[in-house]
This record gives structure tokens, sequence and C-alpha cells, in this order.
């Protein structure tokens, strides 16, 4: 996403827009330690157009979830601008609020903790729309067995309960139960890291030809880089609350910047052997990621940049636009 | 001769079967590497091996040899002797894996008294030494912390040292980095390879990531609902694999899909325990699927369980 695009997604073509998203937490520490600050999310920009998916990758601690409960609308941001349909979310009343909660919707990680387990599919399917439209109870059903249809399931599982259903199916129903209102923005939280490789390819069409169906927009949060290959038409790599680098997925994943996006591409074994070859042997990064508790001085990636100079250290690298995308490193610096 | 030898291994609870007639060898210094989706028996046959199955489950091997010995005659005893010096295993979740209320020191110091009998300063550099073999940084302090205190790469570095403090011949990691993020996965990869060879373990290491295997195994073992459907020299597996399940399960990756819109997908899911079909047990999923093969169930021949392998996915 490049500074022009920034600026022409004033223009209502996009359906969701972050500015310097910002949220912070305060940790207790202790019965006598003062409380301290996580900076779980600390300054994260995207615009994301109909139809679009953004992939937001990282690693643990990095924030992708604490971004997903802001997109949501389940937390509201400490800073920062967030507009959805054009509107502006992040300083809303409850009314407001409301509505814009309808345009998007969530897709979580384990379908085993995300359904209702009382309620048989059809009853979570029609639950959104008996809080937020004035449908009719048949106008309902109706809807429900339009959509069980479409995620590939049966009509007669709308009778069933979760527990009657594989993995892979209630992942067909999440997806169902966030498509119901026709959201603008879906985002989904690790969609199939839960699945098995066969199950998670059918997961992935399901989403892919939702999305060419409806113009959906995804922002899809993995850390499988092959599934982000995949999906994606953006991506942005987090790291420790901050983007390092982010773009289309062609300059981002095919030619990487920044130390970061290099060393996670660089971690992921590769199955094919004569790729694996040609790139040589693989130099695993060394230590762990810091505590965001206690995040490192300047830029948060020098105490395991193989590449950090003194300046790392001292100054935080701003985001910048370099060869069709944007990464923040001093390296990179003319 | 092989270290490990397992054949015509069952594993049945409630008289379903779990693991149904698995065939296994592992050479002293060799990599294994199993894979298979959830309930394909891949960890149920290991536990069995380790003696872990407990009632109702039931196990039975036409044979289930450990460098000779038999392990199905052992007494508990003899068999306690053996599982955790000779034969160890890592899991999946080293947090819970491990005792929270010692410190993870003793807890690996607990090995090397019950089994070496180390006492004293002796174990005290040895428990020293096995950090510093894993790659712990500030050894001698982080002997002292609970496994709460650590990060879960920290704790399966634990795990690792308590596995190979009695330079097992054979280790069986179940899943040792798919709780763990990719930069951490590689770095506990590159440990367990390089103790793998430095010690001349046989490896066994079980695992749903197809990449994983691909770059570290010598071998492949292809688990579905409790059979080995194919076994084969890694490389020829990868790029000549026999049996529609392994094919299947390589064309869904997306890793095989680029510049696709859709991927591959295998129809339907796997069958569960109360669930498999009479014949082959892919029949109702597989593309190449004949009248043979939903009446009379396929042996591994020739390292394929199919009537009809190879030709193209």
């Amino acid at each position: 996403m490049s500074t022009t695009e920034l600026q022409a997604a004033e223009a209502p073509a996009s359906v969701m827009q972050a500015q310097n998203l910002v949220r912070h937490y305060r940790v207790r520490q202790g019965l006598l330690q003062p409380a301290a600050t996580v900076k779980a999310l600390d300054g994260v920009s995207f615009t994301l157009q109909p139809g679009r998916t953004l992939a937001v990758v990282g690693e643990s601690g990095c924030g992708k979830s604490t971004l997903a409960r802001q997109l949501t609308l389940v937390e509201a941001p400490t800073a920062g601008v967030l507009r959805l349909d054009g509107r502006d979310a992040a300083g809303a009343d409850k009314a407001t609020l409301q509505q814009l909660r309808q345009r998007v919707q969530m897709v979580f990680q384990n379908p085993y903790a995300s359904l209702n387990p009382r309620k048989t599919i059809a009853t979570a399917l029609a639950e959104p729309l008996v809080i937020n439209t004035t449908l009719s109870k048949a106008d309902r059903q109706a809807r429900v067995l339009q959509m069980i249809e479409r995620v590939g399931l049966r009509p007669e599982h709308a009778a069933r309960y979760p527990h009657m259903f594989s993995g892979g199916q209630r992942q067909r129903v999440a997806v169902a139960r966030a498509m119901m209102l026709q959201p603008a923005v879906v985002v989904a939280d690790e969609p199939t890291s839960a699945l098995d490789v066969s199950i998670q390819a059918q997961i992935l069409n399901l989403f892919m030809d939702l999305q060419e169906a409806t113009g959906t927009a995804y922002v899809f949060i993995s850390h499988n880089l092959a599934v982000v290959e995949h999906v994606a038409h953006d991506v942005m790599v987090m790291y420790l609350g901050r983007t390092v680098e982010q773009g289309p997925k062609a300059q981002v994943l095919g030619a990487p910047l920044h130390p970061y996006t290099r060393a996670l591409l660089g971690a992921v074994p590769v199955l094919d052997r004569t790729e694996r070859l040609a790139r040589g042997p693989r130099v695993p990064l060394q230590g762990e990621t810091p505590s965001p508790l206690n995040p490192p001085s300047g830029c948060a990636f020098h105490t395991r940049c193989p590449l950090a100079v003194a300046r790392c250290k001292a100054e935080v690298p701003l985001l910048r636009d370099l060869q069709g995308r944007q990464v923040a490193c001093h390296l990179l610096d003319a | 001769m092989s270290l490990l030898e397992v054949r015509n291994l069952r594993v049945s609870f409630n008289g379903l079967p779990a693991v149904d007639g698995v065939d296994l060898d592992v050479t002293a210094g060799e990599l294994l590497g199993i894979v298979g989706e959830s309930g394909s028996g891949k960890s149920v046959s290991m536990m069995a091996l380790m003696g872990l199955i407990d009632a109702p489950g039931l196990v039975s091997a036409d044979a289930l040899r450990f460098d000779g010995h038999d392990l199905q005659v052992l007494s508990a005893a003899q068999r306690r002797k053996l599982i955790g010096k000779d034969v160890a295993m890592v899991f999946q979740d080293a947090l819970n894996s491990l005792n929270p209320s010692h410190t993870v020191g003793n807890q690996v110091r607990e090995v090397l008294r019950v089994h070496l009998g180390l006492r004293g300063a002796a174990l005290e550099s040895r428990v020293l030494d096995l950090f510093e073999r894993v790659e712990i940084p500030a050894a001698k302090t982080r002997l002292n912390a609970y496994p709460h205190e650590m990060s879960g790469g920290m704790n399966q570095r634990v795990m690792i040292a308590m596995a190979i403090a009695c330079e097992p011949r054979l280790l069986i990691a179940d899943e040792p980095t798919t709780a763990l993020d990719v930069t951490i996965q590689a770095q506990v990869m590159d440990l367990l390879l390089r103790l793998q060879r430095e010690q001349g373990m046989g490896l066994v290491l079980i695992t749903h990531d197809l990449a994983v295997v691909a770059t570290m195994a010598q071998r492949v073992a292809v688990m579905y609902a409790g059979q080995v459907v194919e076994t084969e020299a890694t490389d020829t597996l990868f790029n000549q694999p026999r049996h529609p399940y392994t094919q299947a399960l390589l064309a869904a990756l997306p890793e095989h899909n680029r510049g696709a819109r859709r991927l591959a997908a295998l129809p339907g899911i796997v069958p569960g325990r109360d669930d498999r079909p009479p014949g082959c047990l892919l029949a109702p999923r597989c593309a190449r699927v004949q009248a043979r093969c939903t009446g009379e169930r396929p042996k591994l021949v020739e390292g394929v369980r199919c009537f009809f392998p190879g030709g193209a996915a």
C-alpha cells in the first residue's frame, strides 16, 4: 500500500481504513509493583478494498489478535482512526457502533470453542438476523437454509448440534454465521490452523468462493505463510505491535526487504527439494521474541537482527515507501 | 538390523481399532517421519511402543522389538529400565508435560538419578552440560526456574534435555514444534537434527507438517485411519507418491497450488473409529476407487497399501 493508495482510500472505494491504530493495555504486575503498559498495538495503518484480502503475519505477541479485536469493534482503540464504510468507528457512539458491528464479522481459530453447544446450527445462524434485522421467522429460515447450502452443508444439518459435526464442518458453520449479515469485512483469526491439511484446503476454497461471489473483504490472520501466499492480495508483517513491512503479496513475500520478513520466510521449511537446494542452508533466527511488557529500545527487532547497527538500538524506524511496499528499517535508508 | 521393529501393531479402545496393523522399522541413526491427519493413529502407535496405553486400550502385535528386546514380554520393571533411558519421547505441549511444581533443573536431575545413578557434583555438571547442549541461554540460572517462568521454546528445550539425558538410542518426538512460532520451530528442529547426528540416535518424528518431514526425514511413513498407507524414502515419496491418499495430501497443500484460485481438496473426512468402511479405508474419498476397493482391504505391498498404486495425482 503506497501513500497514493492511502490518499485514494479517502474515496468510498475502501471498506475499511485504519490510520495509526494504537491499543495499550494496563497490566498489574503484582501487589506492590506499579501497573505497567503493554503496547500491544502501536501504530498500524492499512486500507482494505472490497473483494480484497489483507493477510496479517507475525509470531505470538506481535499484536495480531489485538488488531482483530479493534477491527471487529469489540474494543475501542487507545488512539488512531478506524473507518468502516467511510464512517468513523473509533470514536463512534453506542448506536452507531451497533450498526457498524454488523458490517464486520469474525471467524475464530477453534471451531470447537466458537459454537454454542446448546444451540442447533439453524438457531446459531438465525441469531444475527433476530438481533439485527426485522425479518419474519419464515424469511430468516429461508436465509439460513440458503447460507447452509452456500457453505457446502446439507439442509438436514440445520437441526443438528455442533457436537455432531467434524472440525471442518464446524468451521463451515462458523463461516456461515459470519456471512449471515452480508458483512463488508470478515476478520478471520487463524481459521484453518486447527484443521488438517485436506480439510484446510476445503475451508480455504470456501473462503475464496464466498469472496468471489459476495465481494467481501477479508483480514486474514495466519502464521502459515503458504496459506497466506494462497489467499492474500496484500500482506502485513508485524513484530511486537508494529508493522515492519506491508504491501502487495508479490513484493512482501516474493522479494522481502525487512530482515524480520526475510527471517520469517527463511524459517519456513520448504517442501520442494529443488527450491530448497536453491535457497541454500537456512540460518535460523537467534533468540526469542522479547516480552511486549519490556520491549527493546529503538527498532524492537534489533536484539535478534543479524544486521543491527548502533542506530537501530537508539531510534525507532518509520514505515516508508520502498520498491512497491512500505518497510520500517534503518538499514534500507537510502 | 533394525533398532526398532514393529509388525502388525494393533491398538483398540472398547473394541474399536485406533491403530490397525502398523508395520514400522527404524534403523540406528535413521530419521523416520510419520505423517498423517488427526485420528490417523500416529501418536497412539508410538504411545503403545512406550507402554503408555492404559485400560480400556488393548495393544497387540506380531512383533514389537527394540534392539533385540521383545517389548511385549518384558516385565514392568524391565520395561521401565529401558523406557526413558534407551527409548525416550518428546511430547507436543512442553508446558503440560513438565511438572509445574518442580524446577526444570530438578526434573532433569530426576532422570539422571533414576537411570544413571548420578549424585553430587557429577549430577550437577551433567545437568548443566545438558542445558548447554540444548542451547538454553544462562543455563545455570535457568536450572532453578519453574516451567511457567519460561517460554514455550525454552520448555521444549528442557523436554529435549530430559529426553537425551541418558543418550537414548531411539528418540520419539511427537509434534515437537507444533505449539511453537515459526522462527522458534526452526531453532528446535535444527537442535533435534544436530543431536540426532551427534549421538547417532534413531529419531521418529511425528508431525502433520509435510514440509518439516520433507526437509528432515530420510524415510516417511504416511498414516491414514490407523494404517500405514505408504512408506518410502523421502525424496521418492514427495516426487512420486503412489498411494492416492499421499497424492491427495500433497496436492491439497497451498505450496502445490501456486497461482491456482482453488486448492485441490480431498472431499469428505477421515472415518472415525466406529465408522470404518469394510474395504479400503480411503475408498469413500478416493478419486480412483474401483469395485474391488469397496469389498476388500488392501495390504501394504512394497511400501504402498493400494490395489491400484501409482498414476498421476
